[in-house]
């Protein structure tokens, strides 16, 4: 289909995209719209006015210095798969996403504000502790990744604010992170994602973070997995126990589709958890 | 002189498809066309009280807008003219107020545009009375279950019942006995051309309907009868054919579109009518696979005789006919496999249901029948310890054998050497062994065969017509085909010219076809059936017998026209099922390599091998085609494709939601062992191909 009549206005500066979005009221960020496009051919989306940023500079590009790595907003899924500094588990999750044509134009920024339930970026994003950088009219903020979604397709983003770039740590030795998801058999998006970031130390797990997407309406923390692995010597038998507890976590409001129904989303978490932390512990040395 | 039978030559159709030229009717147009619509009832069983279409014909743009009460004769069905053409008031055929499933039709809107067409159907407003909606055969086949169609005091639409043998007195000397229940699903033939059509009154006044079918003479009839017009006032053309696989035998669009301009131009509006359904319309308009529920209990000895096979078969036919009773004679012959067993039990039920028809569908019944059989031989080879291929060769038809229906099957039976090709060329053995990649998934193989038969079926009326004239003087120069046969994108204009040319024993170059269109042909019988290369191949042999003494006599041109008529076929025996059902068969044997995950249940196809003994590959190139097609449209019907009806409502109407594969899931290439065993009565020695 057609998408309705809008207005179109190109960005050329951050500054210039937040007065614009404040001009027009409903107006749209247009970045590598791989979300928002297919919405409007649909007609699920009639924004009216589209505020192009993607000839912003400053919001390309992925720069590692001080312990740090910051990714802008319109980095490309296909520049993030590519990318040696980002930690490994974020450029793996970045390479499953759709197809390679969806990864040539979709962003980490329009990912993350899309807040999709089945999108891959976000799951991992949390687990990696990612915080978020937001310029708005009333100036810049930082938000963590965990803070900033809030439901299904429902982020902490406020009217007239743009998210300019995402932060992750430096992946230190010692540490591995890794996704696994069940696709979706024609779009890719997770029916279940896991990303899985764990810390070892002389044979056994310090630190844990395990993120579920595609199971609930929003990002869930793996709390009773990480739990059950942190304190443990790491070995098939101990993740798969832990992985288990990921019952106790998901709840009673677990997603299904003609797909994947919730029963079976359900009976395929334990699965997914077991494989992105064993493929994290193996990274992790 | 090359002989055009038995080479690679490039299909007549490829570089105008390639190059976007060929029109297929979605691309047909007329200057001052109109524009129609449709209003399906989207009620799976619902009786309707009124209808208001004043807003509706008041919209601008709106032409005309036509009820059952403007049917001249408000019914139609292939095989029994079961089917309201327009659901509603005013319907002159009992019953003719009722929609039985979704898809029924209710309304035709005609507008100067699509979208005014479209708008004005929203306009129409309709009060139904909600009647009981059945959507599972088992409960529709219970005594007391409210009656689907008027005239019937059963929704059983046909029972099949094999008897050969007595199953009962052999159990006991069985060291293995298989029972289990085997559940096919609905299947959508996804073409990727929607169904399409326009339709006019030539200058003649002829009703023309150029529409995408497989079989253009039986269009016109259902056209004609629903018109109360005689045969010759209607003309039925197939431009090109996006597609078919069974989904175009039944009517879909053909007969609304000649009523609209008929009744059009009794208005005094003389303006051709065009009609695209959507994909949701297609999916929601046409018949599907008839999904199956198979309960087996075979039984063989401890050599690996097969005994005994009682099989009980329930087919969900839907909401009407369409060709239900001929697809369960295929499950019928079907689900005993290609295998000589002494004692035979089978029941097939189809059953009427408020569930979009089921109908014609590639292999026609044949693969949920197979799909039983070739499970439980593989059941009981485990079960025994035998080999799966050294268990079929114990049991495998050969010529002079009987079959299940107990007469003996036509000769040219090759289902060993086609078996033997298969277990060869994938240097069987049937060991489940862990993929190199991870622990959690396992690879293993599988092996099935079957006969596939050609030609229609159990006593239906069989014929083929062609007509060639040779031009020239003193030497041919141009053959001129004519026959109806319907290229559905099968190769099948290809393989008619190719058999003319070597027929006459001229270039291929020099033949002009003339194809599909019922003013300049006789009746050729459907694209279907896997029927047309063998049955069109023997009336252009006698064509061209005729045409070529006509040659030999001086006649310029000389014509020769010939309809072939093949050994009949019987119905089955009420009580025994016994009958000659088939003219003759194609035989089939693969051996497929998957891959599963054993945590999640997926399954990937790695390697397929397949060996079909085709009799002779008339166009090799095009029968590699159809084996590719055929393992692509069935790795998708196992492991892919879910349709959903639920309460009679279609749930997967895109191909969004309707997962049918892509190059990214299928195997990288098939495998293929083509086997040309001549089939005596074949044309040139030529089995079933399309």
């Amino acid at each position: 289909m057609y998408p309705f009549n809008f207005e179109y206005h190109k960005a050329s500066s951050v500054s210039e995209a937040i007065s614009l979005l404040n001009q027009h009221d409903g107006a749209k960020v247009l970045a590598g719209g791989h979300s928002l496009i297919p919405a409007m051919k649909l007609r699920l989306s009639d924004p009216g006015v589209l505020i192009d940023i993607g000839k912003i500079d400053d919001l390309h590009g992925i720069n590692a210095s001080k312990g740090a790595v910051t990714i802008g907003g319109l980095t490309t899924h296909s520049d993030l798969a590519a990318s040696i500094v980002v930690p490994i588990g974020l450029s793996e999750t970045a390479g499953t996403v759709g197809d390679q044509q969806v990864r040539n134009r979709g962003t980490i920024g329009g990912s993350v504000v899309h807040a999709d339930p089945a999108a891959d970026l976000p799951t991992m994003l949390v687990a990696l502790r990612a915080s978020f950088h937001i310029s708005g009219p009333t100036g810049n903020r930082t938000v963590s990744a965990e803070d900033f979604f809030t439901g299904m397709f429902e982020t902490d983003l406020e009217d007239g604010e743009i998210l300019t770039a995402v932060e992750v740590a430096d992946e230190q030795s010692g540490t591995g992170s890794a996704y696994s998801k069940l696709f979706n058999p024609a779009s890719g998006y997770a029916m279940v994602g896991v990303a899985a970031v764990v810390t070892v130390a002389s044979g056994k797990c310090t630190e844990a973070s395990v993120v579920l997407g595609g199971l609930t309406p929003s990002v869930m923390v793996a709390s009773s997995v990480a739990d059950s692995l942190v304190g443990v010597k790491l070995e098939e038998t101990s993740i798969a126990a832990a992985a288990e507890a990921v019952q106790n976590d998901l709840g009673s409001d677990v997603l299904g589709d003609i797909h994947a129904s919730a029963d079976y989303r359900r009976a395929m978490a334990p699965v997914y958890v077991r494989r992105a932390v064993a493929a994290a512990v193996e990274r992790a040395g | 002189m090359s002989v055009a039978v038995g080479t690679v030559v490039e299909g007549m159709d490829a570089h105008n498809k390639v190059t976007g030229q060929s029109l297929f009717p979605g691309d047909l147009a007329r200057p001052d066309m109109l524009h129609m619509k449709i209003l399906f009832a989207g009620q799976p069983h619902a009786r309707m009280d009124s209808m208001n279409t004043s807003a509706a014909r008041s919209h601008p743009g709106v032409v005309s807008v036509f009820t059952a009460a403007d049917v001249p004769v408000n019914e139609y069905g292939l095989i029994k003219a079961d089917q309201p053409v327009l659901v509603g008031i005013g319907s002159n055929k009992t019953g003719g107020s009722v929609a039985r499933f979704v898809g029924d039709q209710v309304a035709l809107v005609v507008a100067e545009t699509e979208e005014a067409a479209a708008e004005a159907c929203g306009l129409i407003k309709v009060d139904w009375f909600n009647l009981p909606v059945i959507t599972d055969p088992f409960e529709s086949m219970k005594s007391d279950a409210p009656l689907l169609l008027p005239g019937q005091d059963t929704n059983i639409a046909k029972h099949n019942r094999l008897r050969k043998g007595d199953v009962r007195t052999v159990w006991n000397q069985c060291g293995s006995i298989v029972e289990c229940v085997y559940e096919t699903p609905r299947q959508e033939h996804a073409y990727l051309q929607p169904e399409a059509g326009l339709a006019y009154i030539d200058k003649d006044g002829i009703v023309t309907v150029e529409v995408a079918g497989q079989w253009a003479h039986e269009e016109q009839r259902q056209i004609a009868h629903v018109l109360g017009i005689p045969l010759d006032r209607v003309r039925v053309r197939h431009p090109a054919i996006g597609g078919a696989f069974g989904g175009r035998e039944d009517i879909s669009v053909q007969i609304v579109l000649a009523l609209a301009v008929w009744r059009l131009a009794e208005q005094g509006i003389l303006r051709p009518v065009k009609i695209v359904w959507s994909r949701e319309e297609s999916f929601l308009g046409h018949h599907k696979r008839h999904p199956y529920t198979i309960r087996a209990k075979w039984g063989a000895n401890d050599q690996g005789k097969i005994l005994a096979a009682e099989v009980e078969l329930v087919a969900d036919a839907g909401a009407y006919e369409y060709t239900s009773t001929k697809v369960l004679g295929n499950a019928t012959m079907q689900c005993t496999g290609p295998y000589d067993i002494p004692n035979v039990s089978v029941d097939a039920y189809a059953v009427y249901t408020n569930n979009v028809p089921s109908g014609a569908f590639r292999g026609f019944g044949g693969p949920q029948g197979a799909f039983a059989a070739e499970s439980q031989v593989n059941r009981l080879a485990s079960d025994l310890g035998l080999d799966a291929v050294e268990m079929r060769r114990r049991n495998l038809l050969m010529d002079g054998s009987l079959g299940s229906f107990n007469m003996p099957m036509p000769e040219g039976v090759t289902i060993r050497q086609v078996v033997d090709a298969c277990a060869h060329q994938a240097r069987w053995t049937n060991k489940s062994y862990a993929s190199p990649l991870s622990n959690h998934l396992r690879r293993g193989r599988g092996f099935a065969c079957a006969m596939k038969n050609v030609g229609f079926s159990f006593g239906f009326p069989e014929e083929c017509w062609a007509k060639i004239e040779l031009h020239g003087s003193t030497e041919i120069e141009r053959i001129l085909l004519f026959h109806a046969g319907a290229d559905c994108g099968q190769g099948a204009h290809t393989v008619l010219s190719q058999m003319a040319a070597d027929a006459c024993q001229v270039p291929l170059e020099r033949v002009e076809l003339r194809a599909a269109d019922t003013s300049t042909s006789k009746n050729s019988g459907s694209a279907s059936a896997s029927r047309m290369t063998f049955m069109a191949g023997n009336s252009i042999l006698g064509a061209a017998e005729v045409a070529l003494h006509q040659w030999r006599s001086e006649e310029r041109p000389a014509i020769g026209e010939y309809r072939f008529v093949p050994r009949q076929t019987t119905s089955l025996d009420d009580e025994t099922g016994q009958c000659d059902p088939n003219i003759s068969y194609g035989y089939v044997a693969q051996v497929v390599d998957v891959e599963v995950d054993t945590e999640t249940g997926h399954v990937q196809v790695m390697d397929v091998v397949c060996a079909d003994d085709v009799g002779l590959a008339i166009n090799p190139q095009q029968v590699e085609g159809q084996i590719e097609g055929a393992i692509v449209q069935a790795h998708g019907y196992t492991i892919l494709e879910n349709f959903i009806l639920r309460d009679g409502y279609v749930e997967t109407p895109y191909f969004s939601n309707y997962l049918i594969p892509t190059s990214l899931d299928v195997p990288d290439s098939v495998e293929m062992v083509i086997l040309e065993n001549a089939d005596p009565q074949g044309p040139w020695g030529a089995r079933g191909m399309a």
